[in-house]
């Protein structure tokens, strides 16, 4: 019992930390209706500054700033590049992921592991003093939890706004912006911006998870992103009670929870991808199984 | 009210799934799950079936062979399979995310040991071993310091290459080359320090080094195209796998070119590069196996255990592939070399 609670407790974790990533993907994606492929490389680039903060002892906590300024400035050129040069959506994100890939690596140097002294958010004292007599399996879920919530509910509050409600405008309707007399493109960069600061400040919370920065983690953390936001739509799709982040969390963990199916499945460790595959599809059929009627794509 | 419910409902999925999980195993460890669990308090003791968490960053040639000779070092050390030990092995198809979650799960079974093969692999154990301090044996990392796994619950073998008698090999079959182009993935440390080294020494050796770091596996051809117009004499791969893994594309055109292509280990020459000074994946795993055995038994601890780079380098040669670019392979190096080639 001991042994399925604690790899619950992994793969929870695992949820509610990529859950911030989903976050960022479901403003582009499924507020702003942007493809933005700039995930990729902003994930890597806040796990980047986080290992090269960390090893040169900097305050943990500080990392996670950091890291949510450089994401901030990855959607920036993201959104400069789309909105001022001109450059389509897909295309603007892959220019910064490209750009991205060898910038991290300036930053890191190469991949960097950091030493189980130094201290993460996990580690660090004030931690410690709120949950230091647990296990560190279960401080580090208690951590992602705490930060899953607490972004959202500062989403909730944010999507609220004028602001907010804008980014929502843009990507249902963008004429009706340019009626109210706004900038479609600003808000556009807002919504990028807003992100990507989630999406490096998911890669720097990671990167102290896992005490290491490697120039490929971020490779297909858009399709993770994706995923785990259309399978929590999906799922909650008929209650509408839920709200799109509180689906997006689900989504995430529901994913993780997928790959951990897979590798205990006990089959051939080849087929790890294709039997994830089939339990994405089991989730999503079922997931438009609920619905009675509409137009709907996953 | 309704944050709860949902909550709650996330909560009874997770559960639901959860409680899948151990009914999918007993297909290795027994019939019921009360079984798994006495195995498993079996195995934190100092005898009994010890549970190893093998943990493989992706399908690679090399990397396979690492795997096999791992279980074979266990063997050779003593262990039974089955009696002694049960392998949990896992493939993470080169994802980062998915070693996490492996060596996690290596962790909520209570592995006695977990075997890390490739850098990612071992970086993500280490960090999932943290809470039990399970040790971690990793083979097939270049350069453990630099990845800072040279300290702590954790050791191996390293796969540095045998660069000063790769130069070596080169110069006695290529008496008047003066280029070596070579093909890297600026992203891989393990290419990175090669590099470094191969500059450092060509000069002794009378050779300079004309090299090209690529970001992808898409790339290397490119930059093999632009090698060869450069005129280099011949090409001397590392052990990287973007450009180990289209070896095939590489050797079609430097063949044509009539460019001899040196490689990194043996898995390369029978693919039909000319000659390696190189190692032997089978046998790193093998030296890998061993340490772990010691572990496992108690006859050492990762502290008393500093981590291996391969005892002995071997000499490979294909000799189809040297006949068509005319080389021949001096004596005092056809004696000890081994013919490699697939037919």
């Amino acid at each position: 019992m001991e042994n399925v609670l604690e790899l619950l407790t992994g793969t929870l974790t695992q949820g509610f930390l990529y859950a911030l990533l989903a976050y960022g993907v479901f403003i582009t994606y499924k507020i702003l209706d942007f493809p933005d492929l700039t995930v990729d490389g902003s994930f890597p680039l806040g796990a980047a500054v986080t290992a090269v903060l960390l090893t040169r002892g900097a305050d943990p906590y500080l990392t996670l700033l950091f890291a949510v300024a450089v994401g901030a400035a990855a959607g920036l050129a993201t959104g400069l590049i789309h909105v001022r040069l001109g450059v389509r959506d897909l295309l603007a994100g892959i220019i910064t992921m490209t750009a991205l890939f060898s910038l991290n690596l300036q930053i890191a140097g190469s991949n960097l592991t950091v030493e189980r002294a130094v201290e993460t958010i996990f580690t660090a004292a004030p931690t410690m003093a709120l949950f230091g007599g647990m296990k560190l399996l279960y401080r580090k879920l208690i951590v992602s939890f705490l930060l899953a919530l607490v972004l959202k509910l500062a989403l909730d509050l944010y999507f609220k706004t004028k602001s907010g409600l804008l980014l929502r405008a843009v990507g249902d309707n963008e004429t009706l912006v340019t009626t109210l007399a706004k900038d479609k493109g600003s808000v556009k960069i807002i919504g990028l911006v807003l992100a990507n600061a989630l999406v490096a400040l998911c890669g720097s919370v990671v990167c102290q998870e896992q005490r290491s920065f490697s120039a490929t983690m971020g490779t297909g953390q858009i399709v993770f992103g994706l995923a785990a936001v259309i399978i929590g739509t999906t799922v909650f799709r008929k209650m509408s009670f839920v709200k799109g982040t509180t689906a997006v969390v689900a989504g995430s963990v529901l994913y993780k929870a997928c790959i951990q199916l897979a590798i205990l499945a006990g089959l051939p460790a080849n087929l790890l991808k294709l039997i994830t595959a089939v339990l994405f599809l089991v989730i999503l059929t079922l997931g438009n199984l609920q619905k009675t009627g509409g137009k709907q794509h996953a | 009210m309704k944050k709860l419910l949902s909550v709650l409902l996330i909560a009874a999925m997770i559960l639901t799934l959860g409680a899948c999980a151990p009914g999918n195993e007993p297909a290795e460890s027994g019939p019921a799950s009360g079984a798994e669990l006495s195995s498993e308090t079996e195995s934190e003791g100092p005898s009994g079936p010890y549970l190893i968490g093998v943990c493989q960053y992706g399908e690679h040639a090399s990397l396979d062979n690492c795997r096999e000779g791992f279980l074979q070092g266990l063997v050779d050390s003593g262990l039974l399979t089955a009696e002694d030990f049960t392998i949990d092995y896992q493939n993470a198809g080169f994802d980062d995310a998915v070693t996490t979650q492996i060596a996690q799960s290596f962790s909520a079974e209570n592995a006695a040991l977990m075997c890390a093969i490739a850098t990612p692999a071992a970086t993500a154990c280490y960090a999932a071993a943290e809470d039990k301090d399970i040790p971690v044996i990793f083979t097939a990392i270049t350069d453990p310091v630099k990845a800072k796994l040279d300290s702590g619950n954790v050791t191996g073998t390293s796969d540095k290459l045998p660069v000063d008698a790769q130069l070596d090999l080169i110069r006695a079959l290529q008496p008047d080359a003066d280029v070596i182009g070579i093909v890297y993935t600026a992203s891989e440390p393990n290419s990175v320090s090669a590099i470094a080294e191969y500059e450092e020494k060509a000069g002794d050796y009378g050779f300079t080094i004309e090299s090209i770091g690529v970001t992808a596996q898409s790339e290397v051809t490119q930059a093999v195209d632009t090698l060869i117009s450069k005129g280099v004499d011949c090409f001397s791969n590392l052990t990287d796998n973007n450009v180990v893994g289209v070896l095939a594309a590489m050797l079609e055109k430097t063949n044509e070119a009539g460019i001899p292509v040196y490689g990194s280990e043996v898995e390369q020459v029978k693919k039909g590069c000319v000659a390696a000074a190189g190692i032997d994946y089978y046998q790193l795993g093998i030296q890998t196996g061993i340490m772990a055995a010691k572990i496992l038994t108690g006859a050492a601890t990762c502290e008393t255990l500093p981590y291996e780079t391969i005892s002995e380098y071997g000499i490979y040669v294909n000799s189809a592939a040297l006949a068509e670019m005319s080389l021949t392979v001096p004596d005092e190096i056809a004696q000890r070399a081994v013919e490699s080639s697939e037919a």
